[in-house]
């Protein structure tokens, strides 16, 4: 036979196998396995790229894995179905065979490609930040091939179906175990899964993740497995030769690759990190919207408008504005710590430095912080993130202060209580009207799971209140802000209840009466004409010496929570 | 070497001194066989050595001693080796089965392992070897869901695909009812392109049907080759027939008229003789040979 018809052979068999293995259930259950894995990883928060590509490629990872098995199923076939003495006798050799296993792995890139397609589409398709990291893309292709070439190498030295799962388990391990290695060594494994903190970074960073270099590795990785597979199978001394030959290129190229990805992040891409952290207004653009100041980063300046909505939603009915202004802006709550191996000890203190002359500061009540990357796509959640802003925006509008014991950090920190203020139901309305969440999500936030919730507040119990996604950490100040209570909710839902006009004559004829933080519920529903709602007819009250904070300071002994007081 | 040298070689399988061992156990030792164009039957015990034999044939295992030539190309060289695979049927002893595959996927895929990579030829030849076979309206079916025997057609079916100029077959008659049995006699009889046939087989019936030549394998050694009457032959004279058994005869059995068939050195005075088969003649040697 000729060496064209010898190639021919080799692609029919290919071909053949190939055919196999996009028919295999055990691929097409990967594939549906691997495209449900994305979608919780995408979660309801916004898709960044270049943390969103990487959350694909872990997708290809699961996919990778059922086409090691089925890779490893296919090579070792003929030995397992008692048949390697009918394929001795063929005139395709076993090396041949091989050639052709790894070859009908191009199987595989369709089932990749349709994922990273589906995928990529559904991350455009929910407003996608920033531009689709290519070489991240592919990556999780060539890790689907790599991992079929090592299915490959395994199934022509080990025929039994449980090699091919204890080979998927061991790859599984070494992506789910990446943590317990620090610094850069976790882009040494196939695919690094739990890296969070791509999620926080307000846009690409340049050497995070490398990229290049791992896609590098992958490739090495898969030309070694496919050099493997052919050594165990060759019967030519020559051809082994040059599978040595080859084997140690591939080698060699993976080394490197890997050394390429322990070098640290590039200098000038974490100073500036950091000066996008710590120096907002040196890189963030701002523009001003209804007296609102709105500072965002570059990438995100698409969000404004379903920013600006919830927060004129609630200007808009408010009688007077504060004579403080307001400004809306993205703050970056990443740890740097993950980001600096490989630097001096001097460089990260001063980086260090940098962040905490900044922290103090930060966070004051005249500002809405949008953490980086927790702003919702679309849904149920992004109608928690605008109550939650909107919220902020009225508390802000009706003067109830940020105040609170402790320091953030410590477990003794409190947020104020809003106790019998009627400003509070107030602002409750103002973000009720704004957003108009369903009123069954807002009655759910008066208990939790049948138990109580409440705060000590001057030694008494103070049932509070779980506004929609207040949990959620769609913003950063969100441990500043008032903890509501569940009376002044009561109230707003009454309010909400009655003519808007009405309401809205009432706050308007003494604004600085409910601005007052001595006003009380009961005299602006006196005043509204309505009877003051009962908490006991809907909230139980709680077991004698039980109460259920918000925070961690929880139980009998937990610290006072101070009364919003200005 | 070119395919042109190959083709001008001499058409036969020559064996020489072949021997094997497994561990202590002698599978074969010291054969001395030529196995000419047509149907040649193995007949011998179990552990005679027959399925060594022919998986040295069929290059699948590799003799310790002598020489094995087919068609005048060597097994031991590795072209030659992959020349003889292009001309070779193969049905092993044992054979296993992809059972996720259908049958006719199956057959595409050994189609493609024997070379046949023109896709109509390739068709064409699996069409033809599901017709032979009798498997035609069972192309579609998983091979999971085939009979025993049905799976041994497909054997049979996937070592005549690419009309192989030496088929190889190690029992292949094992799992077939008589019908299939006869359709199997009429399928080897009517083979095109006369080739080199060696089946082995425990039915020395279907050797007498339609082998022109057997070889009887004891012991890892041939002891008899020749035609199905010669080996009759060797035991004229040996065989008789009574109402009682005789303690005497060396193999007595009770046939289907309820009388003794005996097969002996001494034959009784005024016994009834009756005429030699092959099978006689094959227990008559098999006894011998466990004699010595």
């Amino acid at each position: 036979m000729t060496s064209a018809g010898g190639a021919r052979t080799v692609l029919d068999l290919a071909r053949a196998e190939a055919s196999l293995l996009v028919r295999s259930l055990l691929v097409l259950a990967g594939l549906l396995a691997s495209g449900a894995v994305v979608w919780v990883l995408f979660g309801s928060v916004q898709p960044l790229w270049w943390n969103a590509a990487w959350q694909i490629g872990f997708g290809q990872l699961i996919l990778g894995l059922v086409v090691l098995a089925a890779a490893q199923l296919a090579a070792g076939r003929a030995r397992r179905e008692g048949m390697a003495d009918l394929y001795t006798s063929f005139p395709v050799t076993a090396g041949t065979r091989t050639v052709a296993h790894l070859a009908s792995l191009a199987g595989a890139a369709p089932a990749s490609l349709l994922l990273t397609g589906a995928a990529a589409a559904v991350v455009q398709a929910r407003g996608a930040i920033g531009t689709p990291a290519i070489t991240v893309l592919a990556s999780g292709l060539v890790l689907v091939i790599a991992s079929g070439a090592a299915g490959i190498a395994i199934g022509t030295r080990f025929s039994h179906p449980l090699a091919g799962v204890l080979g998927a388990l061991a790859l599984f391990i070494t992506a789910t175990t990446s943590h317990l290695v620090s610094g850069a060594a976790i882009w040494l494994v196939p695919w690094e899964w739990n890296q969070d903190q791509l999620s926080g970074l307000p846009g690409p960073l340049a050497g995070y993740p490398p990229a290049g270099a791992h896609l590098l590795e992958l490739a090495g990785l898969a030309v070694l497995a496919g050099t493997v597979a052919l050594a165990v199978t060759a019967g030519h001394v020559r051809a082994r030769g040059a599978l040595a030959t080859a084997g140690i290129v591939a080698l060699a190229v993976t080394c490197l690759a890997g050394a390429l990805q322990l070098r640290p992040i590039p200098t000038a891409g974490l100073d500036h990190l950091v000066t996008e952290t710590a120096s907002l207004a040196s890189v963030q653009h701002c523009t001003t919207a209804n007296d609102i100041r709105y500072c965002l980063y570059p990438e995100f300046g698409r969000d404004l408008p379903s920013l600006e909505e919830p927060v004129n939603g609630v200007l808009a009915r408010l009688p007077a504005r504060p004579s403080h202004p307001l400004r809306v802006q993205q703050v970056l709550t990443l740890d740097l710590t993950d980001l600096t191996y490989g630097h001096s000890k001097d460089q990260i203190s001063q980086w260090r430095a940098q962040l905490r002359n900044a922290r103090a500061s930060a966070l004051t009540d005249t500002a809405i912080y949008l953490p980086v990357g927790s702003w919702p796509a679309g849904g149920s959640q992004l109608t928690d993130a605008n109550f939650a802003v909107a919220l902020t925006t009225a508390e802000w509008g009706v003067r109830i202060p940020a105040q609170a014991t402790g320091n953030p950090a410590s477990e003794q920190f409190l947020p104020c209580v809003p106790l019998n203020q009627a400003r509070e139901a107030i602002a409750i309305w103002l973000a009720i009207l704004a957003t108009r969440p369903s009123a069954g999500e807002l009655q759910a936030g008066l208990s939790s799971g049948g138990h109580y919730l409440g705060d000590e507040v001057s030694n008494t119990f103070v049932p509070t209140w779980t506004y929609p996604g207040m949990t959620a950490g769609y913003l950063a100040s969100s441990g500043f802000a008032p903890q509501p209570t569940a009376a002044g909710y009561l109230l707003a839902a009454a309010m909400v209840s009655l003519p808007q006009q009405k309401v809205s004559h009432v706050l308007a004829s003494a604004w600085g009466r409910w601005l007052n933080w001595h006003t009380t519920d009961a005299q602006l529903a006196a005043a509204l004409g309505i009877p003051m709602p009962s908490i006991s007819t809907l909230v139980p009250p709680p077991p004698p010496g039980q109460t259920t904070g918000h925070g961690p300071g929880t139980g009998p002994q937990s610290p006072q929570s101070p009364l919003c007081t200005s | 070497m070119d395919e042109t040298t190959l083709s001008v070689r001499t058409a036969a399988v020559r064996v020489h001194g072949l021997s094997r061992r497994y561990g202590s156990t002698r599978a074969l030792d010291g054969v001395d066989l030529t196995l000419e164009r047509g149907i040649t039957g193995l007949l011998g015990p179990n552990g005679a050595g027959k399925t060594t034999l022919l998986s040295v044939l069929a290059t699948v295992s590799e003799p310790d001693g002598g020489q094995v030539s087919a068609f005048g190309l060597d097994p031991a060289d590795g072209a030659e080796r992959v020349e003889i695979r292009r001309r070779l049927g193969y049905l092993p002893q044992e054979l296993g089965y992809h059972r996720h595959f259908t049958v006719a996927a199956f057959l595409d895929y050994v189609a493609i392992l024997k070379e046949i990579t023109d896709r109509r030829r390739r068709a064409e030849e699996v069409a033809r070897v599901l017709a032979v076979t009798g498997l035609e309206d069972r192309a579609r079916a998983r091979i999971r869901t085939l009979s025993g025997g049905m799976r041994q057609r497909l054997g049979i079916a996937q070592a005549l695909l690419g009309g192989p100029e030496l088929l190889i077959l190690d029992e292949p008659t094992a799992g077939l009812d008589p019908e299939q049995r006869l359709r199997f006699r009429e399928l080897l009889s009517g083979l095109a392109g006369d080739p080199v046939i060696v089946l082995s087989t425990h039915q020395a019936d279907d050797i007498a049907a339609i082998c022109p030549k057997v070889v009887v394998l004891l012991r890892g050694q041939v002891h008899f080759a020749g035609t199905p009457a010669e080996l009759a032959v060797t035991a004229a004279g040996r065989v008789w027939g009574a109402d009682e058994r005789d303690p005497h005869a060396h193999l007595s059995w009770r046939g289907g008229d309820s009388r003794w068939r005996h097969i002996g050195d001494e034959v009784p005075d005024g016994a009834e003789l009756v005429t030699p088969t092959v099978e006689d003649g094959y227990l008559l040697l098999s006894h011998a040979a466990g004699a010595r």
